[in-house]
C-alpha cells in the first residue's frame, strides 16, 4: 500500500525530517544528487512551475488522503476533503511563505478543513436533525483486525487520539505536533504516552476475551 | 515504574524510540533499557501498539482526485496571479491589499474634499445672498426716505400720519440718508419697512465684576435698559450673566461695539423680522375703528331715537373704544420692537479651577463616604431584589420555555461532537 508508514517507533532508522531551519536554499542545495525540498517545490510552485506542484501532490496525496479517510467516516467526503485541502494550497500558493515546514503548513490547512467540515456536521445534525455517518466507514476490505484497531483508536479521548494519529501516521515530531493543536510539548508528550498505552490495553482486551470464549467452549466440548 | 526505581520517565523510553532525544539523552536511556526489563518490557508494548496501528491502511487515491487536483493546478499556474509572484510572493499580497487600501483611501478622500468643497460653496452662497438682501433692504429704506418728502402731500388721514411718521422716524433711526427731511412728512405712497430685529451675543470676560458694571454704563450710555437680567455665581463654576437688553435701533451699531470690546466674542448673531404688513394691518384697522365712532358720536348727538337705542349706539361707542385702544396698545408694542433692538447677551468669566480647602475633617468625610457607600450597596440589592420580585416570575416561565429545548440541543451538539 501507497500509505504513510507508521511511526517511526518502529522505523528508527527512517531518515531523519528537515527541521523548521532548512529553509530551501537555492544556490546551495544540489538538485542532481538530492530531491529537492518540499518548502522548495511550494516556492517553485508560486513562481510558476507547475511541474513542482506535481511533485508535492505525489509525495503528498496518499498521506492527505490517509489523513482525512482515518479521520471521516464516509470515503467520498475523504476523498472530497483531500481535493479542498490541495486546492486550499493552491489557492493561497502566492501567499506562501516558506518560514514553515511544508508538511506542517499542509495539515494545519488540513486541520482546518477537517474542523470546518465537523463543525458544519455537527451543528446540521443537531439543528437539522440530519443524521450523522456511523463511527464505522463502510469496510470495503474488511479484516478483523483492522475493524478492531479502528474501535481501539476510536474509543480513545479526542486530542489524545488526534496527537496519536498525527504521529503515528503523518510521523509528525512532537514539536510540530505542538505547534499544529496549541499544545506545550510537555502535554503532547504526555497525551501521546497516554494514548498509546491506553491503545495497547484496548487492543489487548478484545484478544483476552476471545481466549477466555475460546477456553470456556473447549471445556465445554470436554 | 517511578522515579526512585527507574532513572528515566516512562515517556522517555517512549520519546528514544520516536527518535526525539538528543544523542546524549538517547545513550542514557538506551543504557537503562539494557538493564532494565520493565523499561524494557515497557518498549516492547509501544512497539507492539505502533505494530498493531501500521494494520490500520487505507486504500490509495482515487485516479479522478488526482486529475481534479492537476488540473486546478496547471490553471492556477497559468492564471497571473503565481507568475508575478516570482518576484516576490509577499510584494504581490500587499500589492493587491494596498491597491484596494489605496483606491479607497483615494476615493474617500475625493468624497471628502467634495463635500467640503461643496459645504464652503454653499455657505459662501448663502452669505453672499444674505448680504444682498441686506443691502437690499437698506437700499430701499434709504429710497423710502428720500421718496418721502416727494409724496408729502394730499394725504389728509391722521392714522397715515401716524404711521408714516413712525416709519418714518424708524428710518431716521436706522440711520438712512433721506431720514433728516422726514418729519414734515404727511404720509407715504409706499410703507417703509419695519424690521424688528434680534441680536444675540456670547462674551467671555476676564473680570466679571468690572464687566458688569461697564454693562451698566453702557446701557445707559445708549439709553437703553435691561428687560430681564440673570447674574449667577456657582461653586467650582465661572460666574455668568444672561441679560435681555433693549437698545435704541439709532444706538445699536454703536453698543454693539462697545459690548464686542468688553472680553471675548464667542459667539454672534443677529436676525430681523420684518413687521410693515402687521403694522399696516393695524394702521387700518385704527382708522376703520376711528371712523366708525365717529359716525356712532354723530348718530348720538342727533337723539332722535328712543331712549333704547341711545343706549344701545353708547354701548356700541363703548365697544368701538375698547377696540380702538386695544389696536393701539398692540400698535405700540410693535413700534416698540422696531424702535428697540432686542439683545440678548451672555457673559461668562473664563474659568480658572480652584483649589478649594475640603469641607470638614477627613474623618468625618470618610465616614461620610463609607455611609453613603453602604446606603448604595443596601439600594443596589435592594433594586435587585426588587428586579427579581417584578421580573422573576416571567424570567422562570421564559427560562421553562427556552431553556429546556437550549439545554437538550446542547446535549445533542456536545454528544454529537464527542462523537465526531
Amino acid at each position: 500500500m501507497q500509505d504513510a508508514l507508521p511511526a517511526s517507533v518502529l522505523h528508527s532508522e527512517a531518515k531523519s525530517r528537515p527541521t523548521m531551519n532548512d529553509a530551501p536554499n537555492d544556490s546551495v542545495a544540489d538538485s542532481s544528487q538530492a530531491p529537492p525540498s518540499d518548502e522548495k517545490l511550494m516556492v517553485d510552485f508560486s513562481r510558476g512551475q507547475a511541474d513542482a506542484f506535481s511533485v508535492l501532490f505525489t509525495r503528498y496525496k496518499q498521506p492527505v488522503f490517509g489523513f482525512f479517510r482515518r479521520r471521516v467516516t464516509d470515503p467520498a467526503q475523504a476523498e472530497e476533503l483531500t481535493q479542498e485541502n490541495f486546492l486550499a494550497v493552491l489557492r493561497a500558493a502566492a501567499r506562501y511563505q516558506p518560514d514553515a515546514l511544508f508538511r506542517t503548513y499542509l495539515y494545519a490547512v488540513g486541520f482546518k478543513i477537517l474542523r470546518d467540515y465537523r463543525r458544519k456536521t455537527t451543528f446540521r445534525a443537531t439543528f437539522l436533525g440530519e443524521q450523522l455517518p456511523d463511527r464505522e466507514p463502510v469496510i470495503e476490505d474488511a479484516i478483523e483486525a483492522k475493524a478492531l484497531i479502528r474501535d481501539a483508536v476510536g474509543k480513545l479521548e479526542r486530542l489524545d487520539r488526534e496527537i496519536l494519529l498525527l504521529r503515528e501516521f503523518e510521523q509528525l515530531s512532537y514539536a510540530e505536533i505542538a505547534d499544529l493543536l496549541c499544545l506545550p510539548l510537555n502535554t503532547v508528550r504526555s497525551r501521546l504516552f497516554r494514548a498509546r498505552q491506553a491503545l495497547y490495553d484496548l487492543l489487548a482486551a478484545p484478544a483476552s476475551q476471545f481466549a477466555t470464549r475460546e477456553f470456556a467452549e473447549s471445556k465445554e466440548r470436554l | 515504574m517511578n522515579s526512585v526505581t527507574h532513572p528515566i520517565a516512562p515517556e522517555e523510553v517512549m520519546a528514544l524510540l520516536d527518535g526525539e532525544l538528543s544523542q546524549f539523552d538517547a545513550q542514557a536511556v538506551s543504557a537503562h533499557l539494557e538493564d532494565c526489563v520493565e523499561c524494557a518490557s515497557l518498549a516492547e508494548r509501544l512497539r507492539a501498539t505502533s505494530q498493531s496501528l501500521s494494520e490500520w491502511i487505507v486504500p490509495p487515491v482515487p485516479s479522478s482526485l488526482e486529475e481534479s487536483v492537476l488540473i486546478h493546478a496547471a490553471k492556477t499556474t497559468h492564471s497571473p496571479l503565481p507568475a508575478m509572484a516570482g518576484r516576490s510572493i509577499q510584494l504581490s499580497f500587499w500589492n493587491w491589499r494596498l491597491w484596494a487600501v489605496g483606491a479607497g483611501g483615494a476615493v474617500t478622500v475625493v468624497l471628502v474634499l467634495v463635500a467640503i468643497a461643496a459645504s464652503m460653496i454653499y455657505h459662501e452662497d448663502h452669505s453672499r445672498h444674505a448680504s444682498l438682501a441686506m443691502n437690499e433692504m437698506v437700499t430701499n429704506q434709504d429710497a423710502a426716505g428720500n421718496a418721502k418728502p416727494q409724496s408729502a402731500a394730499g394725504q389728509s388721514f391722521e392714522e397715515d400720519k401716524q404711521s408714516a411718521g413712525f416709519a418714518a422716524g424708524h428710518l431716521q433711526q436706522m440711520g438712512g440718508a433721506g431720514g433728516a427731511g422726514i418729519a414734515s412728512i404727511g404720509a407715504l405712497a409706499v410703507p417703509a419697512p419695519m424690521i424688528a430685529r434680534t441680536v444675540s451675543l456670547t462674551i467671555v470676560v476676564k473680570d466679571f465684576a468690572a464687566t458688569r458694571t461697564l454693562l451698566d454704563s453702557i446701557v445707559a450710555r445708549h439709553h437703553g435698559y435691561a428687560a430681564q437680567l440673570t447674574a449667577a455665581t456657582a461653586e467650582n463654576a465661572p460666574p455668568s450673566l444672561q441679560a435681555s437688553l433693549r437698545i435704541p435701533a439709532p444706538e445699536l451699531a454703536a453698543a454693539i461695539d462697545e459690548l464686542k470690546a468688553l472680553g471675548r466674542v464667542q459667539n454672534e448673531s443677529q436676525s430681523g423680522e420684518e413687521v410693515t404688513q402687521q403694522h399696516t394691518d393695524l394702521a387700518a384697522r385704527l382708522k376703520n375703528s376711528r371712523e366708525t365712532e365717529e359716525r356712532l358720536r354723530a348718530i348720538l348727538e342727533q337723539r332722535t331715537g328712543k331712549i333704547e337705542d341711545v343706549l344701545q349706539v353708547e354701548e356700541e361707542i363703548a365697544r368701538v373704544r375698547g377696540e380702538i385702544e386695544s389696536i393701539e396698545a398692540e400698535q405700540q408694542v410693535l413700534e416698540h420692537r422696531v424702535e428697540f433692538v432686542s439683545v440678548d447677551l451672555q457673559l461668562t468669566e473664563e474659568y480658572t479651577a480652584q483649589l478649594n480647602p475640603p469641607s470638614g475633617s477627613v474623618s468625618n468625610r470618610l465616614h461620610n463616604a463609607f455611609v453613603t457607600g453602604l446606603r448604595n450597596a443596601a439600594e443596589t440589592v435592594l433594586g435587585l431584589v426588587l428586579l427579581l420580585e417584578e421580573y422573576g416570575p416571567a424570567l422562570l416561565i421564559w427560562l421553562a420555555i427556552l431553556g429546556l429545548p437550549i439545554l437538550l440541543l446542547g446535549r445533542r451538539y456536545r454528544k454529537l461532537r464527542a462523537k465526531h
